[in-house]
């Protein structure tokens, strides 16, 4: 065990990545062999980084990595930190899962797509992923990263014969390299500032760094970063991306991918970088609170049942920057331990949540094999014909909820628990005003989860079937019921276990050096989460006070209604057959809350009729309403942006005339400016 | 004899600036032959103190593509395809006249004074260079014709030769007759694309090539 928790074993892991990646790629005629191989190889290294990532966790052993070259832009390395291990932990976790749960799901893919080529890019993309939270210089970190926008751009155009596809994979492949582009321009910057490659050296030099340096970085940092992990306005891939992914592949970029975002947010704005300004924690509050609530608002109004799992992603991010927005501001007020239990809070989000989304895309992936289309309004009555997914689905949602006894209720408890020490410690009028806004904003956000959840089961598993062929729907293989149980069963083991799971996290964040000097805030009781305000709560005892709760109302209605005879009859129905078209729709269930955010959400509607005789309008056959709601940043941001791009493009298009002659003259006043520049001292 | 460098450059952007405006396509080669000759001569006056057989052989090397085999060809393919040299550019004669004015004085003013550190010792030759650099360059962008153009990069080759030497960089034998080779096959392989495109396009206009034929 303690072997395997080193370089040699980090190594091992990559080496059964690169196996399973080749490995399906030789056996692609053979989609049988290939997918075995894929998914086998992708299974045996995330189970070996789980036992590497949460080793080195726990036993707090690190791991350094040292590729060396004679050029140092070729030297690279990586290494296994306390903050490196916790994502390595999460990441290898849901991979595995997802990978067991591929073993039966993939089949369906089978013989429209090959198996080798979703293999091949499936194996380098949990290997770059790896890579990506174990960097440790500038070069490996931009190649890793690089590798992985690449690895998911293919998995998206997995079914390449859907053009819509094709379209969220354009999407997201250019957003990606806008996004790379800052994170680029933000390393840069902290090369020239500190004049190393390393992260690990980078800290002590930026103390001498100038205030506008450190802006620009913190800047390109978070609109960089921000896109991969989908913040309001960056977020427009990620709807279309993830839904068109194969669902395992999209439970690990909505649980886990988005949050390599979030892992080098943490790593410049906590380790790298002196004191965050104030400004740029409440920018970050700021993002936070729109995009925990605006997420949950389009998600709300989806009927695409992955399209809207994407969305509660970015609700979901926005709540874990509550938690690091706040974290900046209390440590730029100089109160660390308020900064530390923020920062654990959206650490603690940040596993959760790859928990619980994880699983919901894996229900969600579970129902679309059945019927082959993501709209809700299709499905019905699948409780019945899939329980174990049913169950699955309903733990994720109540998770996701904020619901207790499960895991989402203990990070938004502590969520709140930072929010409010914000309202108490704000020392100006704004500050009071954000944490109060954003308290407000995360109760409505868990408000709203809770009423788009209860649309979303209610519509895919309640009531009816909504067409003949849910009627002949099954449960998936063994293997994939299996990993949704267990994810259904980590929602609960993660939130009895919290209080281990936050003292873990503080002893990761005690080795930040924006909190090497500051004393614990929890108190180390057993079962409870004590916060040095005096906050504290028990998810031990809250699980089974719910569980002796149940029990008694169970008890309780067994007395008053054991003894009556219970008759089963005929629904009355007016005298017509019932029929799915009486059944609630998720409209008719999202539209009463569209209709009181219509001042955000600005709604259209198009309703027509079709009569049974065109002539004579008095007998309607059939009356349709569509309703839709349009996502602001691309009405109001990108659809400028790329008619003025057009337009601009229109015009330089012309210096691109096809005349060889004007191309030597362009040639010839570039090398006519860069004198005039030297010349006049410019450079 | 130390105005001989001077001379012979001065030689060179006579040619060029005349290729400018000359109209008879044998005119243009036979310049660009005295052009060639100027360079050539310069080289052997530069190295006329550690003359060795190879730098010999690498100037014979130099004399046979520039003075013989470039020529041969750009002869040839005037007299195969009876294509006249373009005389038609882009700009008017007079206007031509203007910007090669422009492009001498800019080439000796200010903006080009940082580059004089690089030869202190010969800034006529330099700055000389420099101007028939610019205006070979300006043969390639204001011709229409594809021969011109082609004359016009043979130009500034010999322009950066007269650059290199000004500035005191000149190479191992070994490495100009690496160049010298490099430029007949860069001749030989101009010569059949441009028979292929006059194939094709009936002209060596630029201004003609707008589609490829299928």
């Amino acid at each position: 065990m303690t072997a395997l928790i080193s370089s040699t074993g980090f190594i091992s892991t990559l080496i059964l990545f690169a196996l399973g990646a080749i490995g399906s790629l030789l056996a692609m005629k053979s989609d049988r062999i290939s997918g075995a191989i894929g998914t086998t190889a992708a299974l045996l290294g995330s189970v070996l980084a789980l036992t590497i990532g949460s080793g080195a966790l726990i036993s707090h052993t690190p791991i350094a990595l040292q590729l060396n070259s004679t050029l140092p832009l070729l030297s690279f390395s990586f290494g296994i930190d306390a903050l490196s291990a916790f994502f390595v932990t999460i990441i290898a976790l849901i991979a595995t899962i997802a990978s067991l749960y591929a073993f039966g799901y993939i089949k369906h893919f089978t013989p429209a797509y090959r198996l080798g080529r979703l293999g091949f890019f499936y194996n380098i993309f949990i290997a770059s992923m790896l890579l990506v939270v174990t960097a440790q210089n500038i070069v490996a970190f931009l190649i890793a990263w690089e590798l992985m926008s690449l690895s998911t751009y293919f998995l998206v155009i997995y079914e390449y014969r859907e053009q819509t596809n094709i379209k969220a994979g354009t999407r997201y492949f250019i957003m990606m390299h806008v996004s790379f582009a800052f994170i680029m321009l933000a390393m840069l910057l902290l090369y020239r500032a500190t004049g190393t490659l390393g992260f690990a050296n980078m800290a002590p030099a930026l103390t001498t760094a100038s205030p506008l340096m450190l802006g620009a970085i913190l800047l390109c940092a978070l609109v960089g970063f921000g896109i991969k992990a989908g913040i309001i306005p960056l977020h427009i891939w990620l709807p279309d991306a993830h839904p068109a992914a194969p669902s395992h592949v999209s439970a690990l970029m909505s649980g886990v991918m988005i949050k390599t975002g979030i892992y080098m947010m943490i790593r410049i704005f906590f380790i790298i970088m002196p004191t965050p300004p104030l400004w740029f924690g409440l920018a970050v509050l700021t993002i936070a609170i729109i995009s925990s609530i605006l997420g949950v608002l389009y998600a709300l109004s989806e009927h695409d049942i992955k399209r809207l799992l994407a969305y509660h992603s970015i609700e979901n991010i926005g709540i874990i920057l509550l938690g690091v927005g706040s974290a900046l501001i209390f440590l730029s007020l100089g109160l660390p331990a308020l900064a530390q239990i923020a920062l654990i809070a959206g650490l603690f989000h940040t596993l959760n949540h790859a928990i619980f989304k994880a699983l919901l895309f894996l229900s969600a992936g579970s129902v679309v094999s059945q019927k082959h289309t993501r709209d809700m309004e299709h499905y019905g009555g699948l409780i019945k014909y899939m329980p174990v997914t049913a169950v699955s689905f309903l733990v994720g949602a109540m998770a996701i909820s904020a619901l207790p006894p499960l895991n989402g209720f203990v990070s938004e408890w502590l969520t709140f628990q930072s929010l409010f020490a914000g309202i108490i410690h704000g020392n100006s009028m704004t500050l009071s005003i954000a944490f109060t806004l954003a308290v407000g904003g995360l109760a409505l956000t868990s408000g709203l989860a809770a009423a788009c959840f209860v649309k979303a089961f209610g519509v895919i598993f309640l009531a009816r079937p909504r067409s003949e062929e849910i009627s002949h729907a099954h449960e998936m293989p063994l293997s994939s019921q299996l990993s949704m149980l267990i994810l259904a069963a980590l929602t609960l083991i993660v939130a009895v276990q919290s209080s281990f799971i936050v003292h873990t996290l503080a002893s990761i964040t005690g080795t930040f050096s924006a909190f090497s000097n500051t004393a614990s805030a929890f108190s180390s009781q057993p079962f409870t989460i004590t916060l040095g305000a005096g906050s504290a709560i028990s998810m031990t005892m809250v699980a089974l006070t719910l569980i002796l709760a149940i029990l008694l109302a169970l008890w309780i209605v067994s007395l008053i209604g054991g003894r009556r005879r219970v008759e089963v009859g005929t629904t009355w129905d007016c005298g017509t057959p019932l029929s799915p078209r009486m059944e609630i729709t998720a409209f008719g269930f999202a539209h009463s809350i569209i209709t009181v955010m219509r001042g955000i959400m600005r709604p259209t509607r198009q309703s027509s009729v079709e009569y049974q005789d065109a002539n004579i309008r008095y007998f309607p056959a059939e009356h349709s309403i569509h309703f839709f709601t349009h996502d602001f940043a691309t009405t109001h941001l990108y659809r400028p942006l790329d008619r003025t791009l057009a337009r601009a493009s229109q015009i330089i298009g012309r210096i691109q005339n096809g005349s060889v002659n004007a191309y030597v003259l362009y040639m010839f006043m570039t090398l006519l400016a860069l004198f005039v520049v030297i010349s006049l001292g410019i450079i | 004899m130390t105005e001989l460098p001077i001379i012979l450059a001065g030689i060179a952007f006579m040619t060029i600036v005349l290729i400018q405006i000359a109209r008879k396509s044998m005119l243009v080669v036979e310049l660009f032959v005295v052009q060639s000759a100027a360079v050539i001569a310069l080289l052997a006056w530069s190295s006329r103190d550690h003359a060795t057989l190879t730098l010999v052989a690498t100037i014979l090397a130099i004399v046979a593509v520039k003075l013989f085999v470039a020529p041969f060809f750009l002869k040839r393919l005037i007299a195969t395809h009876a294509s006249r040299f373009s005389s038609s550019t882009y700009l008017s004669g007079p206007n031509t006249l203007i910007v090669l004015a422009l492009i001498i004085a800019l080439s000796s003013s200010y903006l080009f004074k940082p580059l004089a550190v690089i030869a202190p010792g010969a800034q006529t030759l330099l700055f000389l260079s420099i101007a028939s650099l610019f205006c070979a360059l300006f043969i390639v962008i204001n011709r229409q014709g594809a021969l011109s153009q082609m004359i016009g990069i043979l130009s500034m080759e010999n322009s950066i030769v007269m650059m290199a030497l000004a500035a005191g960089l000149e190479q191992s034998p070994a490495l100009q007759l690496g160049i010298t080779f490099d430029l007949l096959l860069w001749v030989c392989v101009a010569y059949i694309f441009l028979s292929l495109l006059y194939r094709q396009f009936g002209s060596l206009d630029v201004t003609q090539l707008r589609r490829l034929k299928d």
